[in-house]
């Protein structure tokens, strides 16, 4: 049932929302290292798959193993450890806090984890630094572009050293060119940090940037095997 | 576009551009926009405008009850006077007549409740009836207040119906009372004289005058008032900006369409006017309704009638034009530090800062008016208006402090862990909000302060040392104009009573020395007292006493006094006793040989000096009237011995005085006044709280997709709980700072008015600690609708 050597995998979920399904029945699953799109129009049921697959939502049935382990069968602390050591999350819009400066937002994650704040801004740095928004660090998200902030938020995504990266839509709110840019800084830092993706969204010249894509429809994915 | 070339391809003429409104039509439209903003804004628009009109209304009903109280007192006092003996009537005591009636004060005690009640009796067929009845109570009967009907009838009561024991024919209606709490009685008797006590009455109504409130307590009570309104002024200022962010980026939609900054200015003023307009009818509403409530309501042992709570017109309608008049100025003044443009809102003078100047200014010039004011004399009359003034000033001068306080401070604040940043990075971006919100908090807790600072300077003018000593005697009695066996009897009824120890009783009344005087001359008089040796020995300093002995007694150390003592005690000689009286005087021949002895304090810490002669001297029965008193001392073991006396004076006398000895006199108007701070301060801070929490919800409520990508990337509950905990505490902290130092200001310069020392500088503690559970109760509420707004439904955008 599961693939050999996926890292992350799901069997047949189902999540309804109200009486309006969001998942029939999908199945999915992605290696180490992978850059994997899930496509689909909108209500298609992407962002749900997502969303179970990295526990932040429980599916009504069906199976998700990360790394040997049944997510569903964790508890809600268990899943949050989970999200803070090996998951990191980058959003369309609206996923920085405001309050915090750029180089603090992106050290958020590691801080969660319990490192000392000053050890959590380096990291941050470098990363900020590989995703070329070094200069932003005192910032505040209010005060960079939209580019800009994406930037900052996959380097969040990446500075915590996860596993798995999911990614909802991250270009959805910029411009073609500044969507590619972003793109191509998030794969290749996944790529050489032999992290995966899971890449949520509707854009043909965005899924390019994956090793494989998915798509969802009416809350089923299609098109699982591996085409690397 | 256009082609010119192609005739006729346009169609119809494009319709004419309406001509621009007038000025005053522009303002009326944009002021209707603000209102249908508020109004049309769907669910959570509602919710909003539900907000600020609840804030606003919980404000406005207190602010009728304040202004209802002068009215309030007036009719109390109105009714009370109503009831008294008119001066007309106390001029014409010399005969009865058809209206007459005697009347004796048989008022009474029944656990911590006084009791006011009259015996009656009617000398003609047309008695003058008190207010609130309308028949006169026959012989054995009696007419009740309502609440005294309903403590009678109650099942632990037993021994007041005893006392009471008159058949209830009737009550006594509201114009009869001074509340609907009173317990007062009226009792018909058919056996009181003139001769026993009683007192003739031809007419009801007092003359309407009342005395002066002293100075002192003319200072507590604008103190009170102060301390009370100044906080709910500021939270309806700060209830009226609830929303303001959200309102402030519809606005900025308004000036992508070509709204100009006036417009928005006036369609902001709308909106506020429309919530404070709703908030004021709710508040109205929220005051007719409660006061239907009033009247079962009894605090501090005031209660009020519904009729009576009628606000003071001029100040009602100053409310009323004020609240709004406030909404619009204050959403305006906020508007000054935020430009909204067509494309966002940008917050202004972030780089400037604050400025502390002008805001130390205000409490300052607060200060200097209650210094020039001067001292307070503690018989002068005193001028509430600069007293008022300078208190406002120096709350509303803390209140304009704050904001520049909690910016400096949380400005310097860096690093901790998560939450701490968290907070303190909020906090930083919005630090006004935050001070805003506890502004109220710090006016009153530090008007609390400085008002317990001037409770406990004053505490020695009010709490007076009596000199009674409960160690002898817990209770005393008192019954004047007592003759015959009357005088003995009643001493012996109160040792017989169950639990009584023993009874300190003795007959007393005035020696005078036999002669012709002058009509200017003072006639050399002084008191006898009548009793046991035992007694005696408990009211002078007696070596030797047997049945049959006399004394003459002196007071100590007063030489004065000791010599007119003698011009009548004379040993050997004849003294009258009970002249002046209306009755034949008794003589009576001090006996030679009596000793002279010095006076000590009885049990109430009364020197009693004079001729002292035990029972078997002096037969007390044969007196033409006298006054029996008693001290009584009793086994506080048994359960209701205080109303087991009470029944026994009760049943010798319903007009006998009955007190219970106490070291310590406590004022019941000081007692109540300070409770009444106690009970407003706790209401005006969980008013601040419901303030305080509505915000917290507000920016929880914005925050929600942002709480739910925090939450994404595992974020742990507790994290952001301890950030909503410092987000709250950090600013109330600094509050209390500001409040704790100038509460002490303010209590020390009022202190200072009223010519009395700061006796304890340490009383800001119990404010403190409400404080400090105004922030957990304020992040313990905050926390289920934070969870429930953690969950991951935040993050869906279809």
């Amino acid at each position: 049932m599961i693939p050999e050597g996926s890292l992350l995998s799901a069997h047949d979920l189902r999540k309804t929302y109200g009486s309006t399904p969001a998942l029939d029945g999908a199945s999915f699953s992605v290696h180490p290292g992978e850059v994997v799109a899930v496509m689909g129009p909108s209500g298609s049921g992407k962002s749900t798959l997502l969303h179970c697959l990295a526990g932040i939502v429980n599916p009504d049935s069906g199976t998700i193993t990360y790394a040997g382990r049944e997510l569903s069968a964790m508890s809600d602390a268990e899943r949050s450890a989970l999200r803070r050591s090996d998951f990191g999350f980058v959003f369309q819009f609206g996923q920085l806090v405001p309050e915090l400066t750029c180089v603090e937002n992106v050290a958020l994650p590691l801080r969660l984890n319990g490192v000392k704040r000053k050890a959590a801004e380096r990291t941050a740095l470098e990363w900020m630094e590989r995703l070329e928004v070094d200069g932003l660090g005192g910032k505040r998200p209010g005060e960079v572009s939209g580019g800009q902030g994406q930037r900052v938020a996959v380097a969040r995504a990446l500075a915590g050293s996860p596993k798995v990266i999911f990614a909802d839509e991250p270009t959805g709110a910029l411009d073609s060119l500044n969507g590619e840019r972003v793109m191509e800084l998030l794969t290749e830092a996944a790529r050489s940090s032999h992290v995966a993706v899971v890449l949520v969204t509707h854009e043909a010249r965005v899924a390019a940037f994956s090793d494989r894509d998915v798509t969802v429809r009416d809350g089923r994915a299609h098109n699982l095997e591996y085409s690397a | 576009m256009i082609l010119l070339d192609k005739p006729g391809t346009t169609g119809a003429p494009a319709p004419p551009r309406p001509a621009p409104p007038s000025r005053g039509a522009a303002v009326l439209r944009d002021l209707g926009l603000g209102i249908r903003f508020a109004a049309g804004g769907g669910r959570e628009g509602w919710i909003r405008t539900l907000l600020t009109a609840v804030g606003v209304g919980l404000g406005v009903a207190l602010l009728l009850l304040a202004s209802s109280v002068p009215h309030l007192l007036d009719a109390r006092s109105a009714r009370d006077q109503a009831r008294k003996e008119s001066p007309a009537s106390t001029a014409s005591q010399s005969g009865r007549t058809d209206r007459s009636v005697l009347r004796v004060d048989a008022g009474s005690d029944f656990g911590d409740e006084t009791i006011s009640g009259f015996l009656m009796r009617a000398e003609g067929a047309d008695p003058v009836l008190p207010p609130g009845i309308d028949r006169f109570p026959a012989p054995g009967t009696m007419v009740v207040s309502p609440a005294l009907k309903e403590l009678l009838a109650s099942p632990g009561s037993g021994l007041l119906r005893e006392r009471l024991a008159y058949r209830i024919t009737g009550t006594i209606g509201d114009d009869g009372l001074r509340s609907p709490g009173e317990l007062r009685y009226y009792a018909g008797s058919d056996t009181l004289t003139t001769a026993r006590g009683a007192h003739r009455i031809t007419e009801y109504g007092g003359a309407g005058e009342t005395d002066p409130v002293p100075p002192l307590l003319v200072v507590l009570i604008v103190m009170v008032c102060v301390v009370l309104l100044v906080p709910v002024a500021i939270f309806i200022a700060t209830a009226v900006r609830f929303g303001g962010d959200r309102r402030d980026r519809r606005l900025a939609a308004l000036r992508l369409v070509g709204a100009d900054i006036r417009t928005t200015r006036r369609i902001a003023a709308g909106e506020a006017m429309f919530g404070a307009l709703l908030g004021l009818l709710l508040g109205l509403a929220f005051f007719l309704v409660g006061r239907l409530f009033v009247g079962s309501v009894e605090l501090w042992d005031v209660s009020a009638f519904p009729a009576d709570v009628v606000p003071d017109l001029r100040l009602g309608l100053l409310i009323v034009v004020a609240v709004p008049l406030t909404a619009v100025l204050v959403t305006l003044l906020a508007m000054r530090s935020v430009v909204i443009e067509p494309l966002g809102v940008v917050r202004r003078g972030r780089e400037r800062g604050r400025r502390l100047w002008w805001r130390l200014l205000v409490p300052a010039a607060g200060l200097s008016v209650l210094v020039m004011k001067g001292r307070v004399g503690e018989f002068d009359p005193v001028d509430p208006v600069p007293i008022a003034t300078g208190a406002v000033l120096v709350l509303v001068g803390l209140a304009l402090l704050l904001p520049w306080l909690v910016e400096a401070c949380v400005n310097r604040l860096r690093g901790g862990p998560v939450p701490w940043q968290l907070a303190t990075r909020r906090l930083q971006l919005s630090s006004g909000a935050a001070s805003r919100a506890v502004s109220g908090v710090t006016v009153a807790v530090a008007g609390a302060i400085a008002l317990q600072m001037l409770f406990a300077a004053m505490s020695a003018d009010f709490h007076r040392a009596t000199g009674e000593d409960p160690s002898r005697a817990q209770f005393a009695a008192y019954s004047e104009d007592v003759t015959g066996d009357a005088a003995t009897s009643a001493i012996e009824r109160f040792r017989a009573t169950e639990g009584v120890d023993t009874v300190i009783g003795s007959v007393e009344a005035y020696a005078t020395k036999p002669g012709t005087y002058a009509e200017d001359d003072v006639t050399p008089t002084t008191s006898l007292t009548i009793g046991t040796c035992a007694t005696l020995r408990e009211l002078a300093r007696i070596d030797r006493c047997e049945d049959g002995d006399a004394f003459v007694v002196h007071p100590p150390g007063d030489e004065e006094q000791a010599e007119w003592v003698d011009r009548t005690a004379r040993k050997g000689k004849t003294v009258l006793i009970g002249e002046g009286m209306g009755r034949e005087p008794f003589r009576w021949t001090l006996p030679a040989d009596t000793p002279t002895v010095t006076a000590r304090k009885d049990p109430m810490g009364e020197i009693h000096h004079g001729i002292m002669a035990t029972t078997g001297a002096l037969d007390a029965s044969k007196l033409p009237g006298a006054t029996i008193v008693a001290q009584i001392r009793v086994d506080d073991r048994v359960p209701d011995i205080a109303e087991y006396v009470r029944n026994t004076a009760y049943r010798i006398d319903p007009g006998m005085r009955f007190v219970e000895l106490n070291p310590v006199a406590r004022d019941r108007m000081y007692d109540s006044v300070r409770t009444g701070l106690q009970v407003g301060a706790t209401v005006v801070l969980l008013l601040i709280a419901a303030s305080m929490l509505v915000s917290q919800l507000e920016q929880l409520r914005e925050r929600r997709r942002l709480l739910s990508v925090l939450v994404a990337f595992g974020t742990r509950r507790s994290t952001l709980g301890w950030s909503v905990l410092w987000q709250t505490a950090v600013p109330v902290a600094l509050g209390l700072a500001v409040a704790v130092a100038g509460g002490l200001g303010l209590g020390a310069t009022l202190a200072w008015m009223i010519h009395k020392t700061v006796v304890d500088w340490w009383l800001f503690w119990p404010m403190v600690g409400a404080g400090a559970g105004l922030i957990a109760v304020v992040t313990l509420a905050s926390l289920p609708p934070l969870w429930r707004l953690m969950r991951p439904e935040g993050l869906r955008t279809e």
